[in-house]
C-alpha cells in the first residue's frame, strides 16, 4: 500500500525519501546505490524498506 | 562517577553525531545507550478520531502511520506525562496527505519532517482527523523512540610493531568507527576501513583504549543530539535517585 514511515528495524524515518527515490530509481533510470546515498539513507535496514516498496493504491483504489 | 570524565565531538550535525567519551566504564556506556533508546520521553500520536476517511486504508492504519510521523519535543518540564495536545488533519483528494499538513494547537509540538505521505486520496475522497499526542517513552512503543541506531565502539590505538618483510604481500586489515593517532582522532573513513591503506609495508597491531568509546548517535527529529543524550543522562539520575530513596532505611 503506503510506504512504510519508518523503517521496521531501526526506526529511522525513511517515509520522507520515497517520493524522490521513486521518481529517480523506479521511473527515472538513475543507480538505486548512488540515489540512496546521496538521500542518506545509509544503513541496509532504511535501504530495504525503499528497495522493496511497490506502491498499491493505484491497484487497489478501483476496489474501494 | 566520581572521576573526570572527557566528551569530544568527532563528527556532528542536527541530527547525527559521532562523539568520544573518556572515563566511563563499560556499564555505564551501555547505560546511556540504552537509556537513549527507550528511556528519553518523546511526544507521538497516540489516539486518533477520525471524522471521515473515504481513503483506501483503514482508519487504524492510518492511526498507526501518524502515530510513526515524529514531533518536536518541547523542552524538559514543559510537559508532563498525561499532558495531551491536539493536532488535525483535513485533505480533500485527488492529493496526498502529508505529515506537514498535520495542524498542531500548540507551537511547541510541530511535526519533525513534513513530507513524510501518509495516504494517497483520489478523486473524491477525504481524510479528516483529529489526533491527540501524548509524551511517553521509547520502551512502550517504538514510536517513542527519540533516537535511532544508537551505538557505541571502543576508541582504538594503532601501534606499529615492525616493517614487513620486503617481498611479502600486505593483507588488508579491516576496522571501523575511530581510531586514535598520537592524540588525534582519525575515523576510518579516512582510509577506506583499511589500515593497510594508512600503514603500507607496516606491521600493525590494534588494541582497545580502555574506558573510551566513541558513540554514533542519531535522532529522528524529535530533538538534537545533545537534547537526546543529557535527557539520557538525566533520566539515569532520576532512576538512581529513586532507587536511593527507596532503599533507604
Amino acid at each position: 500500500m503506503m510506504v512504510p514511515v519508518r523503517c521496521f528495524t531501526c526506526g529511522n524515518v525513511v517515509g520522507e525519501h520515497w517520493e524522490e527515490f521513486d521518481e529517480r530509481s523506479n521511473e527515472g533510470d538513475e543507480d538505486p546505490e548512488a540515489v540512496l546515498d546521496e538521500l542518506g539513507v545509509d544503513r541496509y535496514c532504511c535501504r530495504r524498506m525503499l528497495v522493496s516498496h511497490t506502491d498499491l493504491v493505484d491497484v487497489v483504489s478501483p476496489y474501494q | 562517577m566520581s572521576e573526570e570524565y572527557d566528551v569530544e565531538f568527532v563528527e556532528r550535525e542536527d541530527r547525527e553525531a559521532r562523539f568520544l567519551v573518556r572515563g566511563v566504564t563499560p556499564a555505564f556506556a551501555n547505560g546511556i545507550r540504552r537509556a537513549m533508546v527507550a528511556d528519553v520521553p518523546t511526544m507521538a500520536i497516540d489516539t486518533v478520531r477520525f471524522i471521515e476517511n473515504s481513503s483506501v486504508m483503514f482508519d487504524e492504519q492510518i492511526a498507526l502511520r501518524l502515530g510513526l510521523v515524529p514531533l518536536t519535543t518541547p523542552p524538559e518540564g514543559e510537559f508532563v506525562e498525561d499532558d495531551t495536545v491536539t493536532l488535525s488533519i483535513d485533505v480533500e483528494g485527488p492529493d496526498t496527505a502529508y505529515s506537514g499538513d498535520l495542524v498542531s494547537n500548540d507551537e511547541l509540538v510541530q511535526p519533525a519532517d513534513e513530507n513524510v505521505p501518509i495516504i494517497d486520496l483520489k478523486d473524491g475522497q477525504r481524510l479528516e482527523a483529529e489526533a491527540d499526542a501524548v509524551i511517553e517513552r521509547g520502551k512502550n512503543h517504538a514510536k517513542h523512540q527519540g533516537g535511532v541506531g544508537v551505538g557505541y565502539r571502543h576508541l582504538q590505538r594503532v601501534e606499529v610493531v615492525d616493517d614487513l618483510p620486503e617481498f611479502e604481500e600486505q593483507e588488508s586489515q579491516i576496522v571501523r568507527g575511530v581510531i586514535e593517532e598520537d592524540g588525534e582522532l582519525v575515523s576510518t573513513t579516512e582510509f577506506d576501513h583499511d589500515l593497510s591503506k594508512r600503514y603500507p609495508g607496516k606491521e600493525v597491531r590494534l588494541e582497545d583504549v580502555p574506558n573510551a568509546f566513541v558513540f554514533h548517535v542519531e535522532t529522528d527529529g524529535s530533538f538534537t543530539i545533545e537534547e537526546l543524550v543529557t535527557r539520557a543522562a538525566d533520566t539515569i539520575e532520576a532512576r538512581a535517585t529513586e532507587l536511593e530513596d527507596a532503599v533507604q532505611l
